[in-house]
């Protein structure tokens, strides 16, 4: 290969590596707002009923019920990430 | 550091004199004001955080106001660190399609960066960020711009539809929903605005607690060698905190780019 292919290749391998970078930061963060919020929602949800029906017990049941939906979503979204991004490389174009 | 060091200094206190270890705390985040009109204070935060404007505006006005053909100076430094913002930032998450958006992500990152170095640079030794009054206003930009260019492309049913992927059942929507909904209004900005912050705050801490004990432990005793092992641990952090003043400004700017991303281009 010559000196523009090879620059060419350098090029291509740092862009991915940019682009892993930050797809990588993004999904972590996602994530850890996944598992914050399932607990926070069920766990509030939880916290309400349990008020109403004298049932303390709801509200870390909720926030257990809340982490299991969380962790169930976060792996049905982020388990099959390579088939959710084609579509935005697509649509972005070059890079 | 804070005044903790002169008080110190002038007191003389040091381990084995009957002197208490005077510990940081929060108290070192909290600056007198210089001066005060009615009830709103200036102070040392906000000072800084002016500075912080006024380099960032002089350094791209000294690049770019006379732009050369073949840049010298500071005109190569000015398109050194936009390229870097580009290449690194932008590009890998919007594309060139998102190159509109680059005055934007410049201006955040170096803004960012300069309060978060102020730690590192004598007289000033204090990271604005470390303050959160600093950061809610700029996770607010964000955040606006975020929903706004999410409703201006996908609108506003849209938007909110295409924040769980389809193909999903709908009795699992009804359970998501609530999820989504907290995640995308109050933890996912809440994580952008504390990360920043944490470890801003944490980070002057610990170089206060380290640089405060050297001087503590410094004594003609076996002290000498705590204060040389503490004076070495200061070193360290002083070194860790270059890199991560930098890093923190990287993450909120590229976590900012792939939010633009997703407003522009649904994932899903």
């Amino acid at each position: 290969m010559n000196d523009h292919g090879n620059e060419a290749v350098t090029r291509a391998r740092k862009q991915a590596a940019a682009q892993g970078r930050a797809q990588g930061l993004e999904t972590g963060w996602t994530v850890f707002s996944y598992l914050l919020a399932g607990m926070a929602a069920y766990g509030g949800i939880g916290w309400l009923i349990g008020r109403a029906v004298h049932v303390p017990l709801l509200f870390p049941v909720g926030m257990l019920v809340g982490l299991g939906i969380s962790i169930g979503y976060i792996i049905h979204r982020f388990g099959r990430q390579q088939a959710v991004e084609r579509p935005r490389k697509e649509i972005t174009g070059d890079r | 550091m804070t005044g903790d060091v002169g008080v110190l200094a002038s007191n003389g206190c040091h381990i084995f004199n009957g002197c208490g270890f005077p510990a940081p705390g929060l108290q070192d985040f909290n600056w007198k004001p210089f001066f005060t009109i009615g009830s709103f204070g200036f102070s040392k935060p906000m000072l800084l955080a002016i500075l912080a404007v006024l380099v960032v505006i002089v350094f791209f006005w000294a690049a770019f106001w006379k732009p050369k053909m073949v840049p010298r100076g500071v005109q190569n430094l000015g398109e050194i660190a936009i390229l870097a913002v580009r290449d690194q930032i932008l590009r890998p998450s919007l594309g060139r399609r998102g190159d509109s958006y680059l005055p934007f992500l410049v201006s955040l990152f170096f803004f960012i960066y300069i309060m978060n170095v102020m730690e590192l640079i004598p007289i000033f030794q204090f990271p604005v960020t470390s303050r959160i009054g600093f950061v809610w206003p700029m996770v607010f930009i964000v955040y606006f711009l975020y929903l706004y260019l999410g409703v201006k492309h996908q609108g506003a049913w849209g938007y909110l539809r295409n924040m769980i992927p389809p193909g999903v059942p709908w009795p699992i929507y009804i359970i998501l929903v609530p999820v989504e909904l907290l995640r995308f209004f109050v933890f996912q900005p809440f994580t952008l605005g504390v990360r920043l912050f944490g470890n801003m705050f944490a980070g002057h801490l610990l170089l206060t607690i380290f640089t405060i004990a050297s001087w503590y432990l410094l004594s003609l005793s076996v002290g000498l060698l705590y204060a040389a092992g503490s004076f070495a641990l200061a070193i360290f952090v002083f070194l860790l905190e270059t890199l991560v003043t930098l890093l923190q400004a990287f993450i909120f700017t590229t976590l900012t780019a792939t939010y633009i991303a997703s407003s522009v281009e649904p994932a899903h």
